[in-house]
C-alpha cells in the first residue's frame, strides 16, 4: 500500500506517494516527475540511473526509496546552480562526449562525486571513477577528455 | 572545396538537452490515463499452446485489457521494414502472436493495466497449457533429414540459400600453388543500447493509430504496423522520436511491443505503453551467428586464384533479419571486397529454437571480415609474405568499376593510404615475427581491413532507399528542417544542420532539426546500413538548395535582378560579384512571409503576388550511387599467457570516409565501434542453455561489454584525405565499418602475440590458454 | 521487476526492534542495508513472498572499531568507508581487504555493506573469501542474545547461512595479527563490474628471517557453494621460505583441491587453472607488501 514519503531532491522537499518497494530510481522518474535519470538495466549493471546520496554516487536502481527518506539526493536537474550550467556538463558538450546520451547524466553524476572527492583525478582515477556506467556509443574516450576538460575549468 | 560548416565540428544542437536531463527520449513520453503492458512469455524453446486461461487475470483489479493469440491478426510479415508486397525476396514467417512457440521469450499472452505492478501481477495468473516439441539449437543440426521442422514451409529448416559465382572453380584451385581451407565462427551479441525498446500507442474512435516508439525507422513502423494489424497505412501516424538512446541496427525491428500495445489500445480506447526490461531486451534481436567454411587458393605471387565460400547463418525462431543478413554478408562481408577471378559462395540462413536475429551494425560483414582477414593472415603467415602488400595485391583501386553496382566506379577509394598510413601511425615494421616473445606477457600487432563497404542500401539486388525533406525559412532567419531520419545519436541532428547551415550559409544555431512524423514528413529509409550521411545529406541539400531557389526568387522582385545571378553569403542575399546589392535574406523572407504589402525605406514598394509565399523547399530521392568507405584498423596489444587475459593498449583506425562533415562525430563512431568491436572480439557472448533455451546472459551482470577500464588508452582516428564526387560536400558515410573490422584485428594481433590462432569468437581467456596448451 | 509482495518497510532504531520484526515475519521479511543483494535477487525473479523489509541502517552499526586486539566492522559500514579506513591503507595484514576494494565501482562502495557481503552468502563475492583468510567472526544477534560464529561455520550453501530466523548480522571482528602478517586479494573479472569468474584471498604470518609461519588461502567465485579453503596449499606453503618451488607446489595443491563449477562464465577447468596462478600472485603481492 502507498505511503506519503517527504523527499529532499535536489534541495527541494518533495511530497511523494511510494510503495513500501519503490526504488529510488522509479521515485524519482515516475513519481517526481525526473525523467534525467534514466532506467536502463534496473539491476545494477549500466549506471543510467546514477544519483547522488548525500553527495555519493548510488545506482538509483538498486536503492529503496524508503532507505534514503532522511537524506539529500541530488540528480542532474540539480547539476545547474544559478542557471549556469555546471562545469562537467559544459565539458560533456564542448569535448562532444555526448552521442546518444542516455548514459550521460549518470556518467556525470559519477564524475560529480570522482571531482569533489579528487578535483585533479588521473587518467586511470576517472577511468576508474566511471568504471560502474556503461556506454555503448563513444568507447569513453571523449568522456574521459570531458572529465579532464571539467577538472581543469 | 571552401565550407563555412563542413568539416569543422559543430557543437551537438541535441548535446544541451541531454546534458540537462534529456527530456525527449521516448523513455520519457507519457498521456493522461496511459495503460501499461506486460507481455507473458514462453518458457519453452519449442512448443504447442493447448490451452490459456485467463480469467483469473482479468479479475484483477486494474487490469484492463488481455491479449491471447487468437485476438492477434494473423499476418505474416518479416520484421524487416519491408511490407510483403513490397519486399518479395523477403521471407515473411512472423506474427505477432502465434499458437505455436519457437523460442523461449516469445510473447503468448499481453496484459495492459492502470499499472506496471499490476500488470506483472496479472501475468502471474495467465495458465497456459503446452506441449513441449522437440527442440533443435545447431543450425547444421537443423538441415539435417529428421531435424524437428521450425516451420512447414521450410524443409531443412532453410529459410533461405542464395548462392553468388563467377568463374571456374576447378580451374581456379588447379592454378593454385597453396590452398587454405578453415573454418571460422562468431557468436550471438547484442547492441546493448542503453534505452530500452518503449513505445506508447494511442488510438481514436475511428481506429486511428498514435505512435511514440523508439524504433530507429519512422516509416517502416507504419508500414509494418498497419500491415500487421491489417489496417490502412494512412489510420497509422508515426511520431519520430527527436532522438533514441542508441539503436545501432537492434531498434529497427518492429517489435513485439508496438503492435500488442496498439491492439490494447483498439481493445480498450485508452493509450498504451510497453518498456521493455533489460531482459526482454536481450532476447529480441542479436547479430546472427555465422560458420564461415572458407577455401583459399594462392599463387605464388600473392595473387587469390579461387576462393569457395559457404556461410551458414543461425536464424533462431525466425528468418526476420536473416534472411537478408546472410545476403549482405556473402555480397558485401566476403564475396566482392576482394578481387578474385574464380569464387563461389553459397548462404544458408537456418531455423533453430534460438532467439531470433535482428539488425546490428555491420550487417553480417563483421563475421565475413572475421573469415577472411583471419585466412589472409595465415596465408601471410604461412608464405612469408608481407601482409599489408598481400592486401594491396588482392584489393579493388580508385578508378575501378564497382563490384556490385553495373555502371558506377569506385570514385574514392583510398584503400592504399588507409593501410600504409595506419601502417606507420602504429610502428608496424617494428613487429616481431609471431609468438617470439619469451615473456609471461607477449605483445602482438595485428591489423585487418575491410576493402567494400556501403553509403547506403542502393543498389544491392533489390533495393534502392530513398530519402526526403523539407527545409523552411523563418521570418527571424532560422531555418526549420523537417526529416524522418532518426537520430540514434551517432549525430544525424548535427549532419542535417551542418548541411542545411553549409548550403543556406547560416549559423548552425539558427538551424533546427524540428518535429517530424509519417503525416508531415517525405519519406526516408531507416537511419542503418550507413546510409543517414549520404542519402538523408544529399536529399537534405537538395532541399535546402530548392529553398535557396525560392529564396532568391522572391528577391528577385525587390533587387531587379534574375533570380539565377544571386548567391547568398552570410545572410545577405546579393548578386553574384555585387555586395552592393546585398539585401539581408530575413528582410526578403519577411516581404514574402508577411500577407500585407511591405513598405521599404525609398518609399513604397509593394510587393507582388509572384513574391508571396513561405520560403520552403523539398526533395525526396534516392541517392545517386553506393560509394564504398574503406578503412584498415591497427592494433598492439598485450596476452598475459599465465591467464589468457588480452589488454588492448592502442588502436590506429584509418579511414576513407572521403570529407568528414563533423570530425568530432566521426572520431566517435570509430571509437565507439570499437568498444563494439573490442567487446565482440573479446567478451560478449548471448549464451542460452542448450537444453532448456533460457537465456544465461540476460543481464549485465553475465553479459560482459567492455567499460572504460578495460577499453584502451589511445584510439586514434586517421581520416584519409579523400572526396566522393557524389557525396554530400564530398562526404561518404562510416558508421558500420568503425564495428566491421575490430574483431579481424584484434584476433590477428592475438595471433603475432601468441602465435596460435583464435578461429571462433569470442576470444576469450580461456581459449588462448587452451590454444596455448595450458588448459 | 518490483518486489510487490511487500506490504511494508520498516526502519527500526535498535537491535531489539529488528528481532521482534524477525520473529513476528519469519522467512517473508528479509533485512536490507544497501539493497544492493536484494535487488539482485529480486532482478533475477529469485524472491517472492516477502512481506516486509526492515532496514537496519537506524542501528549505527557503521562504525569500524581498530583499537583494540580484535578488529570490529559494523554490519551497515559500507565497502567505501572501509577502503579509506587507516590500517586498511597501511598494515599489510589488512592487504586482502585493501585489494578487495580496489574491484567495486563507486556506486557498490558507496552502497554495499560489509554485513551484507557476508550475510547474502554469495559465493561469488569478494570480502568473505578475504574475512575468511582473515580468520574473521560473525556477529549476529537475535532473540537469544549476541553471538560469535566463526566465518567457517557461519556459510551453510549457496545464499545459506547458519543464522536462526530471528537472528542477524551486527558486524564481523578480525583478529589482529599477534606476529608480522601480510595478505592479499585477486579476483578475475571479465570487466570491471563483474561477479569473481574466481578469486582467492591469502594471509601470511611471517618469522623475522621472511620465512612463512602459517597461512590461510581461500578461494571463490564459482569454486563451491561458499567459498573454498585450500589448506593443503596452506599446509606447503608454512614452514617454508616461499620461494619460487614452494609457490608452484602450493599453486598447484591449491588448483587440486578446487572442484568448481562450469557455467557460462567459465568452465571448471579454467577456474582451477586460475586457482594456480592466482595463489602464486596473491602470495607474491602479499610478500611484496613487506618490502
Amino acid at each position: 500500500m502507498k505511503q506519503i514519503i517527504e523527499l529532499d531532491v535536489n534541495d527541494e522537499v518533495h511530497e511523494l506517494a511510494v510503495e513500501p518497494y519503490d526504488s529510488l530510481l522509479r521515485t524519482l522518474r515516475d513519481r517526481a516527475g525526473m525523467q534525467g535519470t534514466k532506467r536502463g538495466c534496473d539491476s545494477g549493471g549500466c549506471g543510467c540511473c546514477t544519483v547522488l546520496v548525500d553527495g555519493k554516487a548510488v545506482y538509483s536502481c538498486m536503492t529503496m526509496v524508503m532507505s534514503v527518506i532522511d537524506k539529500k539526493i541530488t540528480t542532474v536537474e540539480g547539476l545547474p546552480e544559478d542557471g549556469e550550467l555546471d562545469p562537467l556538463q559544459q565539458a560533456f558538450i564542448d569535448a562532444g562526449a555526448v552521442q546518444c546520451g542516455y548514459c550521460t547524466c549518470g556518467i556525470m553524476m559519477a564524475s560529480k562525486q570522482l571531482l569533489a572527492d579528487n578535483p585533479n583525478p588521473t587518467e586511470d582515477e576517472i577511468r576508474k571513477g566511471i568504471s560502474g556506467n556503461l556506454c555503448r556509443c563513444t568507447g569513453y574516450q571523449k568522456i574521459i577528455d570531458a572529465i579532464k576538460m571539467a577538472a581543469a575549468s | 572545396m571552401s565550407t563555412n560548416v563542413i568539416g569543422k565540428s559543430i557543437t551537438r544542437p541535441d548535446a544541451y538537452d541531454k546534458v540537462t536531463g534529456g527530456k525527449k527520449y521516448p523513455v520519457n513520453y507519457s498521456l493522461p490515463g496511459m495503460l501499461h503492458m506486460k507481455i507473458l512469455r514462453s518458457p519453452y524453446p519449442h512448443a504447442k499452446i493447448l490451452s490459456i486461461d485467463t480469467s483469473e487475470a482479468e479479475k484483477v483489479a486494474g487490469v484492463r485489457g488481455v491479449l491471447v493469440p487468437d485476438d492477434v491478426p494473423k499476418q505474416y510479415f518479416t520484421p524487416v521494414y519491408f511490407v510483403p508486397h513490397n519486399a518479395p525476396s523477403m521471407v515473411q514467417d512472423f506474427v505477432l502472436m502465434s499458437d505455436t512457440v519457437r523460442w523461449a521469450g516469445q510473447p503468448v499472452a499481453a496484459v495492459a493495466a492502470v499499472s506496471e505492478d499490476i500488470a506483472e501481477q496479472a501475468l502471474e495468473l495467465i495458465d497456459v497449457e503446452y506441449e513441449e516439441l522437440p527442440t533443435v539449437f545447431d543450425p547444421e543440426e537443423a538441415m539435417k533429414d529428421g531435424a524437428p521442422q521450425l516451420h512447414e514451409a521450410s524443409p531443412n529448416n532453410i529459410a533461405k540459400a542464395p548462392s553468388f559465382a563467377f568463374g571456374d572453380m576447378d580451374a581456379g584451385f588447379e592454378e593454385a600453388d597453396h590452398i587454405f581451407e578453415g573454418v571460422y565462427e562468431t557468436q550471438r551479441v547484442h547492441t546493448c543500447y542503453m534505452e530500452p525498446r518503449v513505445c506508447v500507442v494511442d488510438s481514436d474512435t475511428d481506429g486511428r493509430l498514435t505512435v511514440h516508439s523508439s524504433m530507429q525507422h519512422t516509416f517502416g513502423l507504419r508500414e509494418k504496423l498497419a500491415y500487421a494489424l491489417d489496417i490502412a497505412e494512412s489510420k497509422v501516424t508515426v511520431v519520430k522520436p527527436t532522438y533514441i538512446g542508441g539503436g545501432f541496427g537492434g531498434k529497427l525491428d518492429i517489435g513485439f511491443i508496438e503492435g500488442l500495445a496498439a491492439l490494447l489500445s483498439l481493445k480498450t480506447g485508452k493509450p498504451v505503453r510497453g518498456e521493455h526490461s533489460r531482459g526482454e531486451d536481450f532476447i529480441s534481436t542479436t547479430r546472427n551467428p555465422i560458420k564461415v567454411y572458407l577455401k583459399t587458393g594462392v599463387k605464388k605471387d600473392s595473387t587469390y586464384t579461387a576462393r569457395s565460400i559457404r556461410s551458414i547463418l543461425d536464424a533462431g525462431a525466425h528468418a526476420t533479419h536473416g534472411s537478408e543478413v546472410i545476403m549482405v554478408h556473402g555480397l558485401y562481408g566476403t564475396f566482392f571486397p576482394w578481387k578474385c577471378p574464380n569464387q563461389l559462395w553459397e548462404g544458408f540462413t537456418v531455423y533453430t529454437n534460438n532467439m531470433i536475429g535482428g539488425g546490428y551494425r555491420g550487417y553480417g560483414a563483421p563475421q565475413g571480415c572475421f573469415a577472411v582477414e583471419s585466412q589472409n593472415d595465415e596465408i601471410c603467415e604461412t608464405l612469408g609474405i608481407d601482409p599489408i602488400e598481400f592486401r594491396l595485391k588482392n584489393t579493388h583501386r580508385e578508378g575501378d568499376p564497382h563490384p556490385v553496382l553495373e555502371g558506377h566506379k569506385l570514385a574514392s577509394y583510398k584503400i592504399e593510404d588507409c593501410l600504409r598510413q595506419g601502417a606507420e601511425r602504429i610502428g608496424f615494421d617494428k613487429r616481431k615475427p609471431a609468438g617470439s616473445s619469451t615473456e609471461v606477457k607477449k605483445r602482438g600487432i595485428g591489423f585487418a581491413c575491410h576493402p567494400l563497404w556501403v553509403s547506403g542500401c542502393v543498389g544491392f539486388p533489390d533495393i534502392y532507399e530513398h530519402s526526403g525533406a523539407t527545409v523552411k525559412l523563418n521570418r527571424d532567419g532560422t531555418a526549420d528542417v523537417i526529416s524522418a531520419c532518426v537520430d540514434l545519436g551517432s549525430g544525424q541532428i548535427s549532419m542535417l544542420t551542418a548541411v542545411v547551415a553549409e548550403e543556406l550559409s547560416l549559423a548552425p544555431e539558427n538551424v533546427r532539426v524540428v518535429y517530424a512524423d509519417t503525416d508531415t514528413a517525405p519519406f526516408d529509409a531507416p537511419t542503418h546500413a550507413s546510409r543517414a550521411t549520404y542519402s538523408a545529406g544529399l536529399a537534405t541539400k537538395a532541399a535546402a538548395v530548392e529553398t535557396k531557389k525560392r529564396l532568391f526568387q522572391a528577391a528577385a522582385a525587390v533587387m531587379e535582378a534574375n533570380a539565377e545571378d544571386m548567391v547568398l553569403e552570410d545572410g545577405m542575399v546579393m548578386v553574384k560579384g555585387a555586395p552592393d546589392s546585398a539585401i539581408p535574406m530575413t528582410d526578403i523572407i519577411a516581404r514574402a512571409e508577411s500577407p500585407f504589402i511591405q513598405v521599404g525605406e525609398q518609399g513604397p514598394a509593394p510587393t507582388t503576388i509572384a513574391e508571396k509565399g513561405t520560403i520552403i523547399g523539398s526533395a525526396s530521392q534516392a541517392p545517386p550511387s553506393n560509394p564504398s568507405p574503406v578503412g584498415a584498423q591497427f592494433i598492439e596489444l598485450d596476452v598475459d599467457t599465465d591467464t589468457g587475459v588480452v589488454e588492448i593498449l592502442r588502436v590506429v583506425y584509418s579511414t576513407d570516409i572521403g570529407q568528414v562533415i563533423h570530425p568530432n562525430s566521426a572520431e566517435g563512431q570509430v571509437e565507439g565501434g570499437f568498444q563494439q568491436g573490442m567487446g565482440y572480439a573479446l567478451m560478449e557472448n548471448l549464451q542460452f542453455d542448450q537444453e532448456t533455451g533460457a537465456c544465461l546472459s540476460a543481464d549485465f551482470l553475465d553479459y560482459k561489454i567492455p567499460t572504460s577500464m578495460e577499453m584502451p588508452a589511445n584510439i586514434e582516428s586517421i581520416f584519409i584525405d579523400s572526396n566522393e564526387p557524389s557525396g554530400p560536400y564530398g562526404g561518404k558515410s562510416m558508421s558500420e565499418m568503425c564495428l566491421i573490422v575490430p574483431a579481424a584485428a584484434i584476433a590477428n594481433a592475438v595471433y603475432n602475440a601468441i602465435g596460435v590462432r583464435i578461429t571462433d569468437l569470442p576470444i576469450t581467456p580461456e581459449k588462448i590458454l587452451k590454444a596455448l596448451g595450458k588448459l | 521487476m518490483a518486489l510487490t509482495s511487500v506490504q511494508s518497510f520498516y526502519s527500526p532504531e535498535d537491535s531489539k526492534g529488528v528481532i521482534e520484526l524477525l520473529a513476528k515475519y519469519e522467512d517473508s521479511a528479509l533485512i536490507v542495508a544497501g539493497g544492493t543483494f536484494l535487488h539482485g535477487l529480486v532482478s533475477r525473479g529469485l524472491l517472492s513472498g516477502i512481506e516486509a523489509l526492515i532496514n537496519i541502517q537506524k542501528l549505527g552499526l557503521n562504525q569500524i572499531d581498530v583499537s583494540g586486539a580484535t578488529m570490529t566492522v559494523g554490519a551497515t559500514t559500507i565497502l567505501g568507508q572501509l577502503q579509506s579506513c587507516e590500517q586498511v591503507q597501511k598494515e599489510a595484514w589488512l592487504g586482502a581487504v585493501k585489494d578487495a576494494m580496489t574491484y567495486p565501482p563507486v556506486q557498490i562502495m558507496n552502497s554495499g555493506t560489509v554485513g551484507g557481503s557476508i550475510s547474502s552468502s554469495c559465493p561469488f563475492f569478494d570480502f568473505p573469501v578475504t574475512l575468511l583468510a582473515l580468520d574473521g567472526n560473525v556477529q549476529a544477534e537475535g532473540g537469544n542474545g549476541a553471538r560469535t560464529i566463526s566465518l567457517d561455520e557461519f556459510f551453510a550453501g549457496l545464499f545459506e547461512n547458519s543464522l536462526e530466523a530471528d537472528e542477524f548480522v551486527t558486524g564481523v571482528t578480525i583478529p589482529v595479527p599477534a606476529s608480522k602478517s601480510t595478505s592479499a586479494f585477486i579476483k578475475m573479472e571479465t570487466n570491471a563490474n563483474d561477479l569473481a569468474i574466481i578469486n582467492l584471498a591469502v594471509s601470511l604470518s611471517m618469522t623475522d628471517d621472511g620465512s612463512c609461519a602459517g597461512a590461510r588461502v581461500f578461494a571463490g567465485g564459482g569454486v563451491g557453494e561458499t567459498p573454498v579453503r585450500c589448506s593443503a596449499a596452506e599446509g606447503i606453503l608454512s614452514a617454508s621460505k616461499l620461494d619460487e618451488d614452494t609457490l608452484e607446489k602450493a599453486g598447484q595443491a591449491a588448483a587440486d583441491e578446487l572442484d568448481p563449477l562450469s557455467d557460462h562464465r567459465a568452465s571448471a577447468e579454467y577456474r582451477k587453472a586460475m586457482g594456480k596462478v592466482l595463489l602464486k600472485r596473491a602470495v607474491t603481492s602479499a610478500i611484496g607488501r613487506l618490502a
